[in-house]
């Protein structure tokens, strides 16, 4: 008898008498060494269930849950709106990240030097024109997206009982992507984007009793100016995007969770 | 939680005590059979690991679901690709055709004759000209309660409010246009509304006279309103007589 510690379960024995390849021993060795300590098991176990799970929870779409399949497609490309908006988004996100490699936000020098990275993206780098353009037209479509999307939802009263939350939700990510279109509008530091940036201000210090104080914080000034286009930038750049990606992901976690309201 | 728990309860290493089993998620053994390969060493060594208790595993009653269904792959995922594919290719068809140009660089000593947002601000903007509005109080000897431009931005915030308290206005559990024709003409006031706020912002581009813009911004969308409303009701005769019908030949009136 050995005094050597044997597990219940001796592995070794049991891959010796396997009659494993390298590769699969290798592995096997790798898995059994990274399990001992981590436990990935139970993780394994808990995505796997986790899958299995929403597979048979939705196992029809839910145009064949009601079916709807031959009167439904005819009013298809409205109830798509949502994730149309939603691909928008990846779009200008993915475009706006390379724009970013090539933009600064400084008002030195005349003209700008935000306004000379906008002129060297569109005259001299390659495919920056383009690339501009594309920024540009996802993030007109992904507003209009959003409107017809909201409309949609209006229209079909979709926004009752169960789904108040998510239409007022909804309300602020319009509001957070018309703030998106209007913070980008401003960085390229051009006459529009000057006396857009102007009409900002005077409507901030328009708003009652907190005026000053929003004009300070959006534009961080009466008058604009660096601070201006810096926070204008930060804001588009990685305010937003934080906070407009994870409502994007409640929003639409949300309709996952309610289900799809009928359609008719 | 105490060490001394009563013993008969066995220690579960099943994984089972994660997620409660039910009828829906299959065993582990039935996972591990439809894998081949190394991840079938995978579960092979996960169940000697966890001392599976095959019993359990044999005597589950877990059934596959016998539904007809719309399989995710190929199907939806196909469908969904190419409807992503073809919504990606319209921007880029989009920017390819209308590249956006750039204006003049900022001068804060010139003001431009014509001073806009990008489109989906106009009724924002327009909303900032409603000062014609703004009601005088006579008993402050006709001074404005509050400025023209404060008025404007105040009208922002009642027609955000209003968009987000529908829900808790309009209840039931009508869904068609044609079920709920007073909210349904609301809607078209909305839409008609934002259209003419937003000509009511680039007045100044606009080939007509600024006062009968004004009057019509707010004229229309109680024309359109009115008129789907009225539509709407006619039609809502019908679908009632229809929906009647077909419940009165299921069962006649005795």
């Amino acid at each position: 008898m050995s005094l050597e510690r044997k597990d219940d379960y001796d592995h070794k024995a049991w891959m010796k008498k396997k009659d494993l390849t390298p590769v699969e021993a290798t592995f096997l060795t790798t898995l059994i060494w990274l399990d001992k300590r981590l436990r990935i098991v139970d993780y394994l176990e808990l995505l796997e269930t986790l899958y299995y799970r929403v597979n048979l929870q939705m196992p029809k779409s839910h145009t064949e849950q009601y079916n709807l399949d031959n009167k439904f497609w005819y009013w298809y490309p409205l109830y798509t709106l949502g994730l149309f908006s939603t691909l928008a988004y990846v779009v200008a996100a993915i475009s706006g990240a390379l724009l970013g490699f090539y933009y600064s936000p400084a008002t030195t020098g005349d003209p700008t030097t935000a306004y000379n990275s906008i002129e060297f993206i569109m005259r001299d780098l390659q495919f920056g024109f383009m690339l501009r353009s594309v920024h540009r037209w996802a993030a007109q479509v992904m507003v209009a997206a959003v409107f017809l999307h909201m409309l949609r939802v209006y229209f079909t009263g979709s926004y009752k009982e169960p789904r108040e939350l998510n239409w007022l939700l909804g309300i602020v990510l319009i509001s957070l992507t018309m703030v998106f279109g209007y913070t980008g509008y401003l960085l390229p530091w051009d006459q529009l984007a000057f006396w857009a940036g102007q009409i900002g201000v005077e409507m901030a210090l328009s708003v009652p009793l907190a005026g000053e104080w929003v004009a300070q914080l959006l534009f961080g000034g009466f008058s604009l100016g660096q601070s201006t286009l810096q926070r204008m930038y930060i804001i588009h750049v990685f305010l937003l995007p934080f906070v407009v990606t994870t409502l994007i992901a409640i929003h639409i976690g949300i309709v996952w969770v309610q289900g799809i309201a009928e359609p008719h | 939680m105490s060490d001394n728990e009563p013993e008969n309860e066995e220690i579960r290493s099943d994984g089972a005590g994660i997620v409660a089993p039910d009828d829906e998620t299959p065993t582990w053994s039935e996972r591990k059979a439809r894998k081949t390969g190394l991840s079938r060493l995978t579960y092979e060594y996960f169940e000697r690991a966890r001392r599976e208790d095959q019993d359990l595993r044999t005597e589950s009653d877990y059934v596959e679901r016998d539904v007809l269904a719309f399989p995710t792959w190929p199907h939806e995922t196909v469908r969904n690709l190419s409807i992503a594919s073809f919504f990606v290719g319209m921007i880029l068809f989009l920017s390819a055709t209308m590249p956006p140009h750039i204006g003049n660089p900022a001068n804060p000593s010139t003001t431009p004759a014509v001073i806009l947002p990008d489109w989906y601000l106009y009724w924002s903007f327009g909303l900032l000209k409603l000062g014609p509005l703004n009601p005088e109080i006579a008993i402050l000897g006709d001074q404005m309660l509050m400025a023209d431009r404060t008025y404007g931005v105040l009208a922002n915030g009642v027609v955000v409010g209003f968009i987000a308290i529908v829900p808790f206005l309009n209840k039931g559990s009508a869904r068609r246009p044609v079920e709920q024709p007073f909210w349904s003409a609301v809607g078209v006031f909305g839409v008609v509304f934002a259209l003419t706020i937003s000509l009511l912002a680039i007045k100044n581009l606009m080939p007509m006279n600024v006062d009968l813009l004004f009057d019509l911004t707010f004229l229309l969308p109680f024309v359109f309103g009115t008129i789907t409303y009225a539509v709407l009701k006619t039609m809502r005769e019908g679908y009632m007589y229809n929906l009647n019908r077909r419940y009165y030949r299921l069962r006649p009136p005795r």
